[in-house]
């Protein structure tokens, strides 16, 4: 039943009102290239999401003590930190692991005192992308009391490099620590806490401040992939020397985020239903008309012999072209956006009136750059459900047909 | 040649639409030989188009007998007259008669696929329309036609598979005194180089002149039947 001539009487008809097929094909792409930009921004924004929430701050997985985050106090540390860094990066999933200190603090210039916060960090294994010394070079500034100072930091108390700053906190013990650093340089970053508070220094150089020898507040984990999260979190676990520590991935640390990432999903489903309720009617529509309009030749055919089933498989397939004909254009439309804009990114700041690229919140940094992702997945998903879509819609229409007594429809 | 083709006997066909009822045939008898061109005459109204589409297995009878070819057209499945008129029988309707998206050799084609005809279709379906002088038009379309020569791609498609009989319901009405003359000269060559039955319903003066045979239908039934000599009809004569 499905010949070359049922095909190519089908896709002929369809030149037939080309207008009409034009434009419901043109409204199918509408909605196909809509729902293929709404995925692929959402797909991007979850990306960039999911690396800002997890970049420099917060990783994929921390280590603490217990309470640590609750109290914040000084003194609930992790010990033996080379120990404990050793055995998570043992681990083949762990693609880079740091220790970290924070302390509330006053720093005195001159008669000048303010508040502010030592972070102390690793040097060495904070200097990647994802690490809180993003920039090539940045690590070198830091040791043997010089230090680095958030952007926000130096400006409201007129900090500059080459000045020397007292810092006076508390130890571990509960006694006075105090120490001379000169500012090295001042720091960029999109870290809230580092960048209005941020004192940033050696790990060693804030271990000798605080009396802390081999110990820290924080570890902070990277996997090689986001997939590989979950399962390295249980086997870190499971380490004799994390037991007494409490490990957590990203999304127990930030549960906000992935409650924000599924809303993100949620919204392109909603587009794709949208958009195939209205292929559907618009398929069903189109068909419904021009079947009505041929009643008389289809009376003719099923006069000749034709059989109703072939006449349904031809209007099958009319609908089917129809639908794959806008799902096509939509499709190489979408691409072409996605190929457009995947590179340099979408500006969605710009939208909103602004040109700063990054916002803070929660001390995750959220760049407003959209790279739009397409996924195979989503090309397949998106066809089928609108040649679905299309056979659905043409069911009435062949009901009607298969209904037909020839005589009749010829008097029409 | 005195075979029958079609044995019509005692058939009524009633028409319900709401309360009113048609009493479209009312009896009607009538035997169709094999080799006759039959021409069904009678004032609008009078079952002509009825009749042959109860011949033409398209519609039910309401009572009385049709055999067809020795077959009870009666005791037939839907699908056994669908299969009847696939490849026994050939049409040719007033207007609108060919698939106005497939090109001339295209339709003539569709129905040899039809019937399940696998090689040979092209070479079949082109040597028809050269017979009948048509192969100019093998690639048009019918929008690209007049529609003489519609019609005549319509005969064309309606004897490719060789039917026994050929039922027209007003071929010419859609057409000129020329195109008409043209077509029937067709048709009746057909009919007396290979012994095909042609049966028209018609008001054309010039497809009674053809005719070898005219019956008169007149509310439903059969009122006159007359065989002219072969010297009368027109198709013979010139
Ligand atoms: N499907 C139908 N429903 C109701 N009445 C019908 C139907 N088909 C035919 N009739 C009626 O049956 C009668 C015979 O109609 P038919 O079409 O056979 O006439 P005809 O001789 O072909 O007329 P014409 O020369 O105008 O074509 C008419 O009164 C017509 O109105
Ligand atoms: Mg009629």
């Amino acid at each position: 039943m499905l010949s070359l001539s049922t095909l190519r009487i089908a896709w002929r008809n369809l030149g037939r009102n080309l207008k009409r097929t034009l434009l419901v094909a043109g409204a199918i792409a509408i909605g196909q290239f809509a729902f293929l930009g709404t995925s692929a921004l959402m797909h991007g924004y979850g990306e960039q999401f999911f690396n800002s929430a997890t970049g420099p701050m917060l990783g994929h997985a921390q280590v603490h003590a217990y309470d640590w985050r609750d109290d914040r106090s000084m003194d609930l540390t992790l010990d033996d930190v080379d120990g404990l860094l050793a055995d998570i990066r043992s681990d083949p999933n762990v693609m880079n692991a740091s220790a970290r200190i924070y302390a509330p603090v006053m720093a005195a210039l001159t008669e000048d005192g303010f508040m502010g916060v030592v972070v102390g960090v690793d040097p060495v294994t904070e200097s990647h992308k994802a690490g809180l010394l993003p920039v090539d070079g940045m690590g070198d500034l830091l040791g043997e009391h010089r230090i680095m100072v958030g952007a926000g930091f130096a400006e409201r108390h007129d900090l500059k490099p080459g000045m020397e700053i007292a810092v006076i906190g508390q130890d571990i013990d509960g006694s006075i620590a105090s120490d001379l650093y000169i500012v090295r340089d001042v720091m960029w970053s999109a870290v809230e806490i580092i960048h209005g508070l941020g004192i940033v220094m050696s790990l060693d150089d804030a271990q000798e401040l605080l009396m802390m020898p081999g110990q820290a507040h924080e570890i902070v984990i990277h996997t090689s992939d986001r997939e590989l999260i979950d399962e390295t979190v249980v086997r870190l676990s499971q380490l004799p020397s994390l037991a007494d520590l409490e490990i957590l991935s990203w999304d127990e640390l930030a549960p906000f985020v992935v409650t924000m990432a599924t809303m993100v999903d949620w919204f392109a489903y909603i587009v794709l239903i949208v958009v195939f309720i209205a292929a559907a009617a618009s398929v069903a529509n189109t068909m419904l008309m021009s079947t009505f309009e041929r009643t008389h030749e289809f009376g003719m055919l099923l006069s000749l012999g034709c059989s109703p089933g072939r006449l349904s498989m031809m209007i099958a397939i009319e609908a089917a072209i129809l639908g794959l004909l806008g799902v096509a254009i939509g499709t190489a439309v979408g691409i072409a956006f996605v190929a457009a804009t995947s590179e340099s990114g979408l500006n969605y700041a710009a939208l909103g009136g602004s040109d700063e690229y990054e916002v803070a919140f929660q001390g995750m940094q959220f760049s407003l750059l959209i790279y739009p992702k397409i996924y195979a997945k989503d090309i397949v998903i998106a066809v089928s459900a609108i040649l679905a879509t299309s056979l659905i819609a043409v069911v009435w229409p062949i009901m009607r047909i298969v209904r037909l007594r020839p005589v009749e429809a010829m008097r029409s | 040649m005195n075979t029958n083709l079609v044995d019509v006997k005692g058939v009524t066909k009633d028409f319900h639409n709401g309360k009113i009822t048609v009493n479209a045939l009312r009896g009607l008898d009538l035997v169709i030989h094999e080799g006759d061109f039959l021409a069904i005459v009678g004032p609008s109204g009078s079952g002509k188009t009825t009749l042959l589409n109860l011949i033409g297995a398209l519609d039910v009878a309401s009572s009385g007998d049709i055999s067809i070819f020795g077959h009870d057209l009666m005791a037939m499945s839907r699908k056994q007259r669908a299969e009847l008129r696939l490849t026994s029988l050939g049409f040719v309707f007033q207007a609108y008669n060919l698939i106005p998206v497939l090109t001339a050799l295209e339709n003539v084609k569709f129905v040899l696929e039809l019937q399940g005809v696998d090689g040979g279709r092209h070479e079949r379906a082109m040597s028809i329309l050269e017979d009948l002088s048509l192969g100019e038009l093998a690639n048009r379309r019918p929008n690209e036609m007049s529609g003489g020569q519609q019609q005549r791609v319509a005969v064309a498609r309606a004897i490719v598979a060789r039917p026994r009989l050929v039922l027209a319901d007003e071929p010419t009405a859609n057409l000129d005194s020329e195109n008409s003359e043209a077509l029937l000269v067709m048709m009746r060559e057909l009919r007396d180089k290979h012994g095909m039955t042609f049966v028209f319903s018609t008001h054309d003066p010039l497809v009674m002149a053809h005719a070898t045979r005219v019956v008169t239908l007149l509310d439903g039934r059969v009122v006159s039947d007359e065989t002219k000599n072969a010297g009368d009809a027109a198709g013979s004569a010139n």
